[in-house]
């Protein structure tokens, strides 16, 4: 009897074949974009137009040389890896500090401080926004790395997440070391981080990803063609009538990096994502 | 030594050892903090601040008082604003919430290609909105396969991104298209933890499919949803990339959202105390809706 509910769960055979009809039509219409973005970036410029346009052959790479001769594409690439690699180990390496003092020492103002983290979570990030501007500004900051980066680092959910996973280790390892007479530094670095590896490869992920699709902020520091990230230079083409093609050639190559690592590390974004939310 | 001596020693030694913990720790701190306040905390306040004054860059900002949430509550381009950014949020939410449960049941359990399947429903998730308007825009023109498709469907051939009324609904696709995925996810874990003694409790009893889901599964998944709805309200109010990208807020305003018009205030007409009110505003709603959707939970609880 029991057996039987257990395997009745599972669905029918007319239910298993309409399951797969739903999925396969949900994934075509999911990937659908995907496909049109690389075929149109391999079409010469006067041949796009639908239906004919979708079926895959005469291909030319003619989208792609324009893209990186002319456009500063590569500029572009360089100063995303940029913004995402330097802002991914700075907002590791200060998170995993902080979230190691704040779940592991006592000092005082270590409440109201974490509290003061924790509150800011609520706060959208476009009310901080122009303040934000304004002491970039004020600062020197427009269309320079560092006023790329800089004000990014701050991020409350990191801190939390870190604090979160160090206090869930047990305080035996760390008065062992202490005995020892490890510095606390090199206890940190040979200790803390090793042992926080899941954690710092999901957050790293999740943080690489915000930055390298990350679109406003840089839109607004960046002033000059050549600050550009890939969000902002793509969008710019988009806009300067730009045939199709060019544009969506840029697409797929500021596409290809995230696809790769998407490929070899899916399960940290899905973790990543998850653990943090998304963007509208 | 006396024997007095002894626990009077080790109280010193304990707290010197605290002093020197209690430093370790703030200068561990202090990097992050510091950035913190310089880029979060203290923005935040100065956004409060900013609003009652006529700030521009580069000149003294003279105190307005209440003048600029005066003139945003007369100014039609806000109200339309706030409508158009209610609307989509309406209409993205209830739609991808629905996509999303559907999308999870099917690939709820194990079969053959369960893992291909989630891994193409996550994949627009960790896509640049940026790329997906550039290819999106096609899909919508008039010689794209979203008018041809509405055509064959006796539906307004027209370009959507051109018309007033379609445009949201266009927008609405791409922002579903986009983030469904997460929902799927996100619920996909929970629908691990629906004992499956009691679905086939219930289904020896004669429940049907649609009575096991709305009697077991469904009430396992309520606070993730009621989760989902909260992260995908705050999501829509802030739309941006896709509006800037597709429509640049047209045709005639009808995509112009809240954070459009902050941005468009700030940073083309640099006129940040009137921006930073708009993003005070933005900050109450959300926080209006936040609270609203709390006390709902914690009603049904």
């Amino acid at each position: 009897m029991r057996r039987r509910a257990y395997q009745a769960l599972e669905p029918s055979r007319r239910g298993k074949v309409a399951r797969g009809a739903l999925l396969a039509v949900a994934s075509v219409v999911t990937l659908f974009p995907f496909y049109a973005m690389v075929v149109l970036s391999l079409k010469p410029a006067a041949a796009i137009e639908f239906p004919g346009s979708l079926l895959p052959w005469n291909l030319a790479t003619e989208a792609y040389d324009r893209v990186l001769s002319g456009q500063n594409l590569l500029q572009w690439t360089f100063n995303t890896a940029v913004y995402s690699l330097v802002s991914v180990v700075g907002v590791l390496l200060m998170s995993a500090m902080a979230g190691y003092a704040f779940a592991k020492k006592r000092f005082p103002g270590r409440e109201a401080m974490f509290w003061t983290f924790i509150a800011m979570v609520m706060v959208p990030y476009h009310v901080t926004l122009i303040p934000t501007f304004v002491i970039i500004a004020q600062a020197g900051g427009v269309d320079t790395y560092w006023g790329l980066i800089l004000p990014t680092l701050a991020n409350a959910q990191a801190v939390f997440l870190m604090r979160q996973f160090i206090g869930g280790l047990p305080d035996e390892l760390f008065e062992a070391a202490k005995i020892d007479g490890a510095s606390e530094w090199r206890m940190f670095t040979t200790m803390v981080l090793p042992l926080c590896k899941p954690i710092l490869a999901t957050l790293g992920t999740f943080v690489f990803l915000w930055h390298w699709n990350d679109f406003l902020w840089p839109l607004i520091v960046g002033r000059s063609n050549d600050m550009w990230t890939l969000t902002v230079g793509i969008a710019s083409l988009h806009q300067q009538n730009v045939p199709l093609n060019v544009v969506l050639a840029g697409s797929v190559v500021a596409f290809v990096p995230i696809f790769a690592a998407y490929l070899v590390g899916q399960r940290y974004f899905r973790e990543g994502v998850t653990m943090s939310g998304i963007k509208g | 030594m006396t024997p007095s001596d002894e626990p009077s020693r080790a109280r010193t030694a304990q707290r010197v050892l605290a002093r020197r913990e209690a430093r370790i720790g703030l200068l561990f701190v202090l990097p992050a903090f510091i950035v913190f306040l310089a880029f979060r905390f203290g923005p935040a306040i100065a956004s409060m601040a900013l609003a009652f004054t006529d700030y521009t860059i580069g000149a003294t900002p003279n105190w307005l008082g209440l003048e600029n949430f005066r003139r945003m509550l007369d100014d039609p381009v806000f109200w339309s604003a706030l409508k158009v950014t209610v609307m989509f949020t309406v209409m993205t939410v209830p739609v991808s919430l629905a996509m999303s449960v559907g999308m999870a049941l099917l690939v709820r359990r194990a079969f053959r290609g369960v893992g291909l399947f989630r891994s193409i429903f996550f994949l627009p998730v960790v896509t640049s909105l940026v790329l997906a308007a550039t290819v999106f825009t096609w899909i919508f023109s008039s010689n794209g396969p979203w008018s041809s498709l509405m055509g064959r469907l006796g539906l307004p051939e027209e370009t959507w991104l051109g018309n007033p009324n379609l445009v949201l609904p266009a927008l609405v696709v791409v922002a579903v298209w986009s983030r469904f995925g997460y929902g799927m996810l996100i619920l996909l874990a929970r629908l691990q933890d629906v004992p499956r003694e009691l679905e086939e409790a219930a289904l020896t009893d004669g429940a049907n499919a649609w009575q096991r889901f709305r009697y077991i599964v469904f009430p396992q998944l309520r606070p993730a949803l009621f989760f989902l709805a909260v992260i995908e309200t705050t999501a829509s109010f802030q739309v941006f990339d896709l509006v800037y990208v597709m429509t640049g807020g047209g045709p005639a305003r009808a995509s112009y959202t809240l954070v459009y018009e902050l941005y468009e205030q700030g940073f083309r007409y640099f006129n940040l105390g009137y921006a930073s009110a708009i993003g005070v505003a933005l900050f109450v709603m959300t926080l209006v809706v936040a609270l609203i959707q709390r006390w709902v939970i914690g009603r049904d609880r």
